[in-house]
């Protein structure tokens, strides 16, 4: 098969596209879910509209990174590439996997924040009187869900920087063979963020939410989220592992 | 190694599998310990009293809902190795 | 809760503010050299090198496979008289390998078992009884810890408080070592070997007070007899899941911030944005893994001998 250098660019630029077009769908919903919590909360508790406002605005910041990710990658994507046509299908077959992998790997992460930002706002406005706990915790379950979105980002970082250029004399199958496996795993590091970002976020607001109802037992729900989440990410860990596996033992 | 294009394919497509298997596989027990642990959480600050049962419930009820993830794992890690 | 909080604080400011003091003692800006983390680590390089991500990956992530192919180790690893004298010992093995990995690997080990030692004289030393800073702190996390364990095993299995606060420093010291400056420092949890040899353990331990407790041939029927457990080969799988998930989650989240700072650093090539990153992955996202660690290995053996 012909390898010119527009391969490499056809899959990094549809690598770019696919990457911060998933990515900024449910970044957008997360955000959108705690604007509107806040915005009801500042109806129900007008009094403590600073202090609301300001948790929505934080919130929402921490919900975007995964999203702020998948732009750097797309990026990095369409400027930050080496055309080498040395590379040959095997670099093809990794900007694109990149894409897929930042791209779907946002999805779960950016939802759980948003839930996790909603149910903070909601409980700053029943109880502004613990609102910087609230925010803390707040802010603490964000960044616990967005562990999954940082595993989608060395594994995008990995198959951008780390895969060795198509050796000369290869047989076609072995090129099919180590493309396809790049691909899936992004895929696999893509889909199995999704899941475990969006229960651990769950996780983040159900805590955000006991807060702010039974301010007492601070340490005691803070114990149960971080062994809850951390029990809720062995499946993304699984995912990262078979990546890993099809990109360096193959 | 060398393989021919029929290999080739063959081995791409467990490959293809192996990813998609693992990465859907990690979705749902992912939302479900994820609901798990929140029940919880909220369980142990309308009863405190109770923390150790209820943390003790959450761990046992999430390993089981983890096992389909395991499942993922185990066939994924097959389709990489034996094929 | 503001007790508690400000020593952290204090701690965090401290290291930022030692970082910034370094960075700016131990340079010119000019426009020949450059300021940054390389290799997630503080260092001074040239401009108009050419910056070959790619190499650096396989320097920093693979160091036995850049000895493979250059043949030479890079110079920041250390002393190359320690390097020979290691590498005749691993004549005795039968697998030919290059050992460079495994020499940092080991190298790093001691530095951070040094570090605690001389951390636990020092603190035993200075026992007071109205406690000055550095005893407060370790009395928080050892008063912590055992409040943990008498809530989760029960106020007479409080004994097992020693081993899990030691793996919590032992976890977090490596954890924290790689941000110190010095150019081939790297946490000894970003490789695989510690987390997975720490994770076994842990099984291990959690098998032996099963054994302990319940007795051997009740634990034993748990993974053998389909009557009481139907459910028996999918415990057995998970077990060595266990393992797996435990110390990967460990490896990769240390791993992962290696990876982004180098990569990060080498496209801003500008000092704040970094040291921000490296106190976020080492501070925070260190503390809170070796605290999900000890907590996952303190109710494994608790669910294990509940009954």
């Amino acid at each position: 098969m012909a390898f010119s250098i527009e391969h490499i660019q056809i899959a990094a630029y549809l690598g770019a596209g696919i990457c911060v077009g998933i990515g900024a769908v449910t970044t957008g919903i997360g955000s959108g879910i705690i604007a509107g919590e806040g915005a009801y909360g500042i109806v129900k508790q007008p009094k403590a509209n600073e202090q609301i406002f300001r948790t929505m605005l934080i919130g929402q910041a921490a919900a975007q990174t995964a999203g702020i990710f998948a732009l750097v990658i797309s990026m990095l994507l369409i400027y930050g590439r080496s055309d080498a046509p040395e590379g040959g299908w095997f670099k093809a077959a990794a900007y694109l996997a990149a894409g897929l992998a930042m791209g779907l790997g946002s999805v779960g992460p950016s939802l759980g924040a948003g839930y996790a930002g909603g149910q903070a706002c909601k409980s700053v406005a029943r109880m502004p009187k613990h609102g910087n706990a609230i925010m803390g915790n707040m802010l603490i379950g964000q960044a616990l869900s967005q562990t999954s979105a940082i595993f989608a980002l060395v594994v995008a970082f990995l198959l951008m920087y780390s895969v060795p250029n198509q050796p000369a004399d290869i047989s076609i199958g072995r090129i099919i063979v180590k493309s396809v496996a790049l691909i899936a795993a992004g895929l696999s590091i893509g889909f199995g963020t999704l899941g475990p970002g969006t229960g651990i976020g769950y996780v983040a607001g159900k805590a955000s939410d006991m807060m702010g109802r039974f301010p007492n037992e601070k340490p005691k729900i803070m114990r149960t989220m971080f062994l809850g989440a951390a029990v809720s990410e062995s499946t993304a860990i699984y995912s990262l592992v078979v990546a890993f596996l099809l990109i360096f033992a193959l | 190694m060398n393989l021919t294009l029929a290999q080739g394919i063959v081995k791409a497509s467990a490959l293809l599998g192996a990813g998609l298997c693992m990465g859907m596989g990690a979705l749902g027990p992912g939302i479900g310990e994820g609901f798990v642990a929140g029940k919880a959480c909220e369980g142990i600050a309308r009863s405190p009293e109770n923390a150790s049962l209820i943390t003790r419930t959450m761990l046992v009820g999430q390993a089981v809902s983890e096992s389909t993830g395991i499942y993922s794992l185990v066939i994924a890690l097959l389709l990489i190795f034996s094929t | 809760m503001t007790k508690k909080r400000s020593p952290i604080l204090r701690i965090i400011l401290i290291f930022f503010i030692v970082e910034v003091v370094l960075v700016f003692l131990s340079g010119n800006f000019s426009k020949q050299l450059e300021i940054g983390f390389e290799h997630g680590k503080f260092r001074i390089r040239h401009v108009e090198t050419e910056y070959d991500l790619q190499e650096k990956i396989t320097e920093e992530f693979q160091i036995d496979e850049y000895y493979k192919q250059h043949g030479e180790t890079p110079e920041i690893y250390g002393s190359k008289k320690l390097y020979n004298s290691f590498k005749f010992l691993s004549k005795f093995g039968t697998v030919p390998f290059n050992p460079m990995g495994t020499f940092q690997l080991l190298r790093m080990l001691l530095i951070v078992d040094i570090m605690l030692l001389i951390m636990a004289l020092f603190i035993r030393k200075t026992l007071a009884r109205r406690p000055a800073k550095s005893q407060i702190i370790f009395e928080l996390i050892y008063t912590s810890l055992e409040e943990f364990v008498s809530e989760t095993l029960g106020e007479d299995k409080a004994y097992y408080t020693p081993y899990i606060v030691t793996l919590f420093l032992f976890i977090w010291v490596c954890n924290m070592v790689g941000m110190i400056p010095i150019p081939g420092f790297m946490e000894p949890t970003r490789n695989l070997n510690v987390p997975l040899g720490l994770g076994f353990m842990v099984v291990v331990v959690v098998h032996f007070s099963a054994i302990k407790f319940k007795g051997a041939w009740n634990h034993l029927q748990n993974y053998i007899n389909p009557v009481k457990n139907p459910l028996f080969l999918l415990d057995i799988v998970g077990e060595i899941s266990k393992i797996v998930s435990i110390s990967f989650r460990l490896f990769g989240n240390i791993l992962g911030g290696a990876i982004i700072i180098l990569v990060v650093s080498s496209l801003v090539s500008f000092v704040v944005f970094p040291i921000g990153l490296n106190l976020f992955f080492g501070v925070f996202v260190g503390t809170i893994q070796a605290f999900v660690f000890t907590m996952l290995a303190l109710t494994y053996i608790g669910v294990e001998i509940a009954e």
